[in-house]
């Protein structure tokens, strides 16, 4: 078939004027809703200009046209099969508010892959520890930084507390953002590498756990083993098991990429690893704040068992928190209903 | 087909969507470079807004900058992550730079992308930028028919070129008054039927762009289409084809292709 293009475009570009000022009109509204006589000109402009374009690449040489249809029919397809999402705005306080809840549901929801991360995490510990503990010429490779290598003088230090400053509040703060930032951009890093199949969260998590096994061990060796959890246990038991769970949401990740195209569910799979990212960063910024105000001050300021207290309570209630609060109701994938 | 190999146009990548109505239709894709643009754009505006906060900031906490640093820092790192998750998903896919270099992010089925969409893709550039510059999302862009990042990829979404198109008009080959290339309809047809798309819109853009180019060149052109149209599409008479300049060569050959035949008949 071969077109009278001259006069196929004049009789159709009433009906394409009609198609643009109608989507310019739709795509300036935010919320992409439609009324009933608006969704029914569209489909019908719509339907036209997709004839049109079909005639136009099997009858014609016109590509210029063709691209221009092309254009229209991809913009109105765009607006027609569109669903809005329900109506979310930024300053809807309370859907924000849902993540707290939300939060300890997906961690139940995915927690075997919680329990993967804890797997590797402590293998990584116990290859750390068993190495400072048995290979001393280990140390020197595991445990670069001087304060982590030599734990006396870094502690004794600590306790004169020569370290601290006079308005050390001010210092607190600032090194508070860094350590929260910093923090959360390792985490997200072992979430986004679930796309290499799990294998650099796998990586980053037994790297974390050889660090934390040798540290554990090297100051329990020297007798400091006391200050180290005092030290470290206020913030850690944020900070470790946030690691922990950006590694869930790594391994969720792989296991999504994992399956096949047509198995996933894509939207409900984006939710539950971007819950899983707003939780830790949450529980980071607890973290930040309580490893620069809290964490660094030692015995004689504050005794030890004061320290560890707190850091026994945090943890039962963040045990409390992920176990325990949401709902209970067990997720049904979206395929089974 | 073969024959057309050595001048297809294989300029952009492009997204087939077929609707559900059976129509297909195909969308350009956006290469890395004008991206980069768009995201060095985009970083430009972040960096001016942190700091222009940073010195509102410093002011209201002179008394004690330490928080002046915390609240700058946080700040800082949350308008680096929120603002192309928060503009492409309120903004129908565009941030500012993307907007100015005619870009939009959509799903990969041809529609809108979704809240949830535009914040995994962006979230997941902490892997796309590494080791530097974004190397690693670079490469995978490039190795991908779709263009996509690894932020892309496991988003679903792709960025596409969208420059304003307007519908085309009539072309001054359209109003030629006598075509001598009907006279031989035999082989007008021939070359009717064996130009490809891409052929016929090479001699398109050649005629159009007659002015943009340097002499040189456009004789250098023009010699070569006419040379490969004669010798190995529709051989028209060498008494004719003798007569005929190289430009009104292609622009009869337009007249051919563009032309509607019933037309020119008429007006013979």
């Amino acid at each position: 078939m071969i077109l009278d293009l001259e006069r196929f475009q004049i009789q159709a570009k009433q009906r394409w004027n009609g198609l643009e000022s109608l989507l310019a009109m739709l795509e300036g509204r935010p919320d992409h809703k439609l009324n009933p006589a608006e969704a029914e000109q569209l489909q019908e402009l719509y339907t036209q200009a997709a004839a049109d374009l079909n005639r136009v690449t099997h009858g014609a040489l016109a590509p210029e046209l063709r691209r221009y249809l092309e254009r229209l029919v991809a913009r109105a397809y765009a607006e027609l099969y569109y669903i809005p999402p329900a109506r979310f705005s930024l300053w809807q306080w309370r859907r924000w508010l849902r993540i707290f809840t939300a939060f300890p549901e997906t961690f139940r929801r995915q927690s075997r892959y919680f329990a993967l991360a804890v797997l590797i995490t402590a293998l990584g510990g116990a290859m750390g520890g068993l190495a400072v503990r048995y290979d001393p010429a280990s140390v020197d490779l595991l445990l670069p930084a001087d304060y982590l290598r030599d734990p006396g003088k870094r502690v004794h230090a600590e306790e004169k507390g020569e370290r601290r400053h006079v308005n050390s509040a001010q210092i607190e703060a600032a090194f508070s953002a860094k350590l929260i930032t910093h923090n959360i951009e390792v985490s997200l890093l072992a979430a986004a590498l679930g796309v290499t199949f799990g294998i650099g969260t796998a990586l980053l998590l037994f790297e974390n756990g050889v660090l934390l096994g040798a540290v554990a061990v090297r100051y329990a060796q020297q007798g400091f083993g006391l200050f180290a959890a005092a030290w470290l246990l206020p913030h850690g038991v944020f900070e470790i098991p946030s690691m922990l769970i950006a590694g869930q949401a790594g391994f969720y990740l792989a296991r999504l990429l994992l399956r096949r195209r047509e198995d996933r569910d894509m939207r409900q799979s984006m939710r539950e690893w971007l819950v899983l990212i707003a939780g830790l960063a949450l529980m980071l910024s607890w973290a930040g704040i309580m490893e620069a105000f809290f964490s660094q001050h030692h015995e004689p300021e504050l005794p030890y068992a004061f320290k560890l207290a707190i850091g026994g309570a945090e943890f039962v209630l963040l045990t409390v928190y992920l176990a325990a609060i949401g709902r209970r109701k067990p997720h049904v994938p979206l395929e089974a209903k | 087909m073969t024959d057309a190999r050595p001048i297809r146009l294989g300029t952009t990548a492009e997204l087939t969507i077929a609707t559900p109505e059976g129509v297909l239709f195909r969308l350009p894709l956006a290469g890395p470079a004008c991206r980069l643009y768009a995201m060095l754009l985009d970083v430009v505006i972040v960096l001016a807004t942190v700091n222009g906060l940073g010195l509102l900031v410093y002011w209201i906490f002179s008394k004690a900058p330490g928080f002046g640093v915390m609240v700058v820092t946080l700040a800082e790192f949350a308008i680096g992550f929120a603002y192309s998750a928060l503009l492409e998903g309120f903004w129908n896919g565009q941030t500012i730079g993307k907007r100015l270099f005619h870009l939009r992010v959509i799903d990969q089925t041809g529609l809108p992308l979704r809240i949830e969409q535009a914040w995994v893709r962006n979230l997941m550039r902490v892997f796309d930028a590494l080791p530097f510059a974004y190397l690693v999302g670079g490469i995978s862009a490039l190795s991908n028919p779709l263009m996509q990042r690894f932020g892309d990829r496991v988003a679903g979404t792709l960025v596409i070129r969208q420059t304003p198109l307007v519908a085309p008009g009539e072309e001054f080959w359209t109003r030629q008054k006598y075509n001598s290339f009907m006279d031989y309809p035999s082989i007008a047809m021939k070359l009717r039927r064996a130009a490809t798309p891409e052929l016929a819109s090479l001699i398109q853009d050649a005629l159009r762009r007659r002015n943009e180019l340097a002499p040189y060149a456009r004789r250098e052109i023009y010699r070569e289409l006419a040379t490969y149209l004669q010798c190995e599409i529709s051989p028209f008479p060498d008494e004719l084809v003798e007569m005929l300049s190289d430009e009104q060569y292609l622009t009869n050959a337009a007249g051919v292709l563009f032309v509607d035949q019933r037309l020119s008949r008429v007006q013979r």
